[in-house]
C-alpha cells in the first residue's frame, strides 16, 4: 500500500486531476481487482518488447494523465495480431496524440461478450459510494446502475448485482457461462476499500470490466483526484 | 438505565417559558395540550407579567425558577432565544425545546441568529431540539410540547421523526381525529442546531414503547451515523422513510461516468437499502402503513390473496401486484381451493385471487366472505389477505364481526380491508373494524401498497438469514 500512497502523493503534488491508466491499473491490482496485463513503453523498442512479453493479440493506448477519452480521439488500437500491426498502430497513435512522446501502454487483449462497470464516487453527504452496472456504452445509454455507501459487506455487494434491471446478463446467457459472482463481489468490496482508504480520490470508473469466460477483468480505469482546493 | 434524551421524552418537570393566558396563542395552546394529555409531572410557567394562569403561579423570570427542572419549552421571539437558553442553563435545565421560527429558514439575519444559538448550545452544554419546531410528543409519559391545538393524542407504538412542523401538528391532528391508531413518540426536529435525526433514531431504537419508526426528512445532518443506527435497528424494528426534496446536482466531479450517474436519488436509494430502511414516495403512506402496523403483524412474506366482487378488480390488482408492488399472487393449496369451490356455484372454477361474487349471490355476502377469507387465511402459501368488501344498500350490509373474529383466529397474517361500497357503509365499516383491530383503506390500491412496503421491511429484517439471491 505504501507504493499506492506514494503514487497518489506524487500525483497530488503535481496538481494532477487524474492518474494515468497505468497508474490506475496499479491501484486496482494493489486492491486485488483482476486487471488486464499491461506494460509501459517509452519508445518503439520498449513497446515491441512489452508486446512480445504479454503475447499477441494486444491493445495499444496512449498513456498520459493529460489524455482522456482516448477511444474518441483515435488513441487506442485494439486487436493487434502481430508486430507489423503493432508498428503501424504505434506510428498512427504517435501522430494523433496531443502529447508528444507520451508513454504507450501495451495491454493484453481481453475478449468477452459482456461489459460491466464498477465505480466509486465521493458523495458530499454519504462519503465514498460504490457503483455497479452495465458497462461499455450501455453505462451512458441506459444508466442501469446502482450505488451503496462504502464500506460494503458481502451481502451489500451481492444485492447490488441482483438489483440492476439487466441482472440476467450475469447468468448463463447465449451459451456464455454464468459470471463468477464471488469474484464480482470481491471487486465491489475492493472498490469500497479504495474509497475508504484514499481521501485524495474523488471518483473511479472501471469501464469496461469485461467478463472473460466467467471472470471479470478490469480493462480500462480512470481515477479522478480531488483538486487541491478541495472540489 | 438513563438514556440520552430521556429529559425530552420523560420529563419529571417542565417549564414553559412564554406561557400566556391569551387564547389561541402558542404559549396558551401548549398549556391546553399538556392538560389535555394528562401530564402528571411538575409544570412551571414563566411570563414577565407574573400572576396566575389556569390557577397556576406564573414566575416572572427564568431566574426565579427552582433549580433542576428537566425540560424547558421556550416559546419566545427568535431574538430572545440565546439569552433564554443561557438563563435556563443557569437554573440547571439540561434539555430545551425551541419553538420559534425565524432562523436560518428565513434570511441572513436568521442564519446569524442560528449560528449564535449553536454557539450558546456548545457553551452551556444543554441539549436542544429545534428551533422552528413544535418539539416532542410522548404519549407513554402523557406529555407534549406542541403549541398547536391537538387535544388528547392517542397512545400507540408507532414513533415518528419529522422534519416539518406540519407533521407534529396538522397531520397529528388528522391521525388523532381521523384514524384509530396511536403514537408513542413524535419529534419535529426543526432546524437541528443540536439534536438531529440520528440522536432521535438512536433513542427510538432502544425505546420499548416504539415498535416501528416512520421518518420524514428533507436533509440528513449526520447521514453515515443515521445509516449505521438504522442498519442495526431494522433487524428488530421496521423503519419506513419518505425523503423529501433533493439537493442541487453538479457537486460531483465531472469527467467520470460514476460521478455523472451519482444522482442524489440513486445514492439515497442505495443508502436506504443498505440500512434496511423501506423507502416510500407518498406522504399518505406515513399514515397508512403506520395504521397497518399498529393493528396487524408484519407480513411474513409477499404472497397475497384477495377476494373481490368484480373480475375487473381481480385482473387489475393482479397486474399491479406484479408490475409495481413486488407482490406474489400464488396458487393455493388444493385443499383451500376445493373449499372455495365448495362454497361457489359449479360454473366458476375458483382460484387465487378469489372471485367471491358467485358465492355471495348463492349464500349471501357474509357467508361468502367469511368462508372465502378463512380458506385463504389457512393456506400456507398466503402471507396476507385483502378482502374487497361489497357493501351497498341493495346488495346488503353484512355484520362485520366475522372479520374481527377471523383476525383474532389467525393473528399471524395481516388482514387489510378495502371496499367496493357506498361511502356511508365504508365509514361505518371503518368505525366498526378499526377500533377492533382491523385496518381499513378507502382506496383499493392502498392495502397492496402498504403490503408492498411492509414486505420490504420483512425482507430487511430477515436478511441475515436469507441466502444469496439467485438470478
Amino acid at each position: 500500500m505504501k507504493e499506492i500512497e506514494n503514487l497518489l502523493k506524487e500525483a497530488m503534488g503535481q496538481n494532477r486531476r487524474t492518474l494515468s491508466e497505468y497508474e490506475s491499473s496499479r491501484l486496482l491490482m494493489a486492491y486485488g481487482i483482476p486487471t488486464a496485463k499491461g506494460a509501459l513503453g517509452r519508445d518503439w523498442d520498449e513497446v515491441k518488447k512489452a508486446a512480445a512479453k504479454i503475447g499477441y493479440p494486444v491493445v495499444l493506448k496512449v498513456c498520459s494523465p493529460e489524455v482522456s477519452h482516448k477511444t474518441e480521439s483515435g488513441l487506442v488500437a485494439v486487436g493487434l495480431r502481430n508486430e507489423a500491426d503493432l508498428e503501424a498502430a504505434f506510428k498512427r497513435i504517435g501522430e494523433a496524440s496531443p502529447v508528444k512522446d507520451a508513454d504507450c501502454l501495451v495491454q493484453e487483449m481481453v475478449k468477452g461478450g459482456r461489459e460491466l462497470v464498477v465505480g466509486m464516487v465521493r458523495d458530499p453527504q454519504f462519503g465514498p459510494c460504490v457503483m455497479f452496472g452495465l458497462g461499455g456504452i450501455f453505462t451512458e445509454v441506459l444508466g442501469d446502475v446502482t450505488f451503496r455507501p462504502a464500506p460494503l459487506v458481502e451481502s451489500d455487494a451481492m444485492e447490488m448485482l441482483m438489483e440492476i434491471r439487466g441482472n440476467k446478463i450475469l447468468g448463463a446467457v447465449r451459451g456464455m457461462e454464468a459470471v463468477d459472482l464471488d469474484s464480482l463481489v470481491q471487486c465491489l468490496m475492493a472498490m469500497g476499500k479504495i474509497g475508504m482508504a484514499h481521501e485524495e480520490i474523488q471518483a473511479i470508473d472501471v469501464n469496461p470490466l469485461i467478463v472473460r469466460g466467467n471472470s471479470p477483468v478490469a480493462v480500462d480505469a480512470l481515477v479522478i483526484l480531488k483538486s487541491n482546493n478541495g472540489i | 438505565m438513563i438514556r440520552k434524551l430521556d429529559s425530552f421524552f420523560e420529563p419529571r418537570s417542565v417549564a414553559v417559558i412564554g406561557a400566556t393566558s391569551g387564547r389561541h396563542k402558542p404559549g396558551n395552546d401548549i398549556l391546553l395540550n399538556i392538560a389535555a394529555n394528562g401530564y402528571s409531572g411538575e409544570l412551571y410557567l414563566v411570563n414577565p407579567k407574573g400572576g396566575e394562569i389556569m390557577g397556576k403561579k406564573v414566575y416572572c423570570s427564568i431566574g426565579d425558577l427552582p433549580l433542576g427542572i428537566d425540560l424547558a419549552v421556550i416559546i419566545l421571539p427568535a431574538i430572545l432565544n440565546p439569552q433564554a437558553i443561557r438563563e435556563c442553563a443557569l437554573r440547571g435545565i439540561k434539555a430545551i425545546v425551541l419553538a420559534a421560527g425565524g432562523f436560518s429558514e428565513v434570511d441572513e439575519e436568521g442564519r446569524l441568529l442560528q449560528a449564535e444559538l449553536e454557539a450558546v448550545v456548545k457553551e452551556t452544554g444543554v441539549r436542544v431540539i429545534g428551533p422552528n419546531t413544535s418539539g416532542v410528543t410522548s404519549t407513554p409519559f402523557h406529555f407534549t410540547s406542541s403549541f398547536f391545538p391537538l387535544g388528547r393524542i392517542p397512545r400507540g407504538h408507532i414513533s415518528y421523526i419529522a422534519q416539518t412542523g406540519n407533521f407534529a401538528t396538522h397531520t397529528m391532528r388528522y391521525i388523532a381525529t381521523g384514524e384509530h391508531y396511536g403514537v408513542a413518540r413524535v419529534v419535529g426536529i426543526g432546524n437541528k442546531v443540536d439534536v438531529d435525526e440520528s440522536d432521535v433514531l438512536e433513542y427510538y431504537a432502544t425505546d420499548p414503547e416504539t415498535e416501528s419508526i416512520f421518518v420524514y426528512l428533507e436533509s440528513l445532518k449526520s447521514p453515515r451515523r443515521f445509516l449505521e443506527i438504522a442498519r442495526e435497528t431494522t433487524r428488530r424494528k421496521p423503519i419506513i422513510m419518505l425523503k423529501g426534496g433533493s439537493t442541487e446536482g453538479g457537486s460531483h466531479a465531472a469527467g467520470a461516468h460514476t460521478a455523472a450517474l451519482a444522482s442524489d436519488d440513486r445514492i439515497i436509494d442505495g443508502a436506504l437499502k443498505q440500512a434496511g430502511i423501506a423507502r416510500i414516495y407518498k406522504y399518505s403512506h406515513l399514515i397508512l402503513a403506520a395504521k397497518a402496523l399498529s393493528a396487524m403483524p408484519l407480513p411474513r412474506g409477499n404472497r397475497v390473496s384477495y377476494l373481490a366482487p368484480s373480475g375487473a378488480m381481480l385482473v387489475a390488482m393482479t397486474d399491479m401486484c406484479q408490475k409495481y408492488w413486488n407482490l406474489e399472487v400464488p396458487a393455493l393449496e388444493e385443499s383451500s381451493r376445493s373449499r372455495l369451490q365448495e362454497i361457489s356455484p359449479p360454473y366458476i372454477r375458483m382460484r387465487n385471487p378469489v372471485d367471491i361474487w358467485p358465492s355471495a349471490i348463492v349464500h349471501g355476502i357474509e357467508f361468502a366472505y367469511r368462508e372465502g377469507m378463512e380458506a385463504v387465511l389457512k393456506d400456507p402459501h398466503i402471507d396476507a389477505v385483502v378482502p374487497i368488501l361489497m357493501i351497498t344498500d341493495e346488495t346488503g350490509v353484512p355484520d362485520l364481526q366475522f372479520v374481527v373474529d377471523l383476525a383474532r383466529k389467525y393473528p399471524g397474517k395481516p388482514i387489510y380491508v378495502t371496499f367496493s361500497a357506498e361511502k356511508k357503509h365504508m365509514e361505518a365499516a371503518k368505525a366498526f373494524l378499526e377500533p377492533r383491530g382491523v385496518p381499513t383503506f378507502p382506496m383499493i390500491e392502498e392495502p397492496f401498497e402498504v403490503l408492498s412496503i411492509l414486505e420490504q421491511c420483512r425482507r430487511y429484517m430477515d436478511r441475515d438469514a436469507a441466502k444469496k439471491g439467485a438470478i
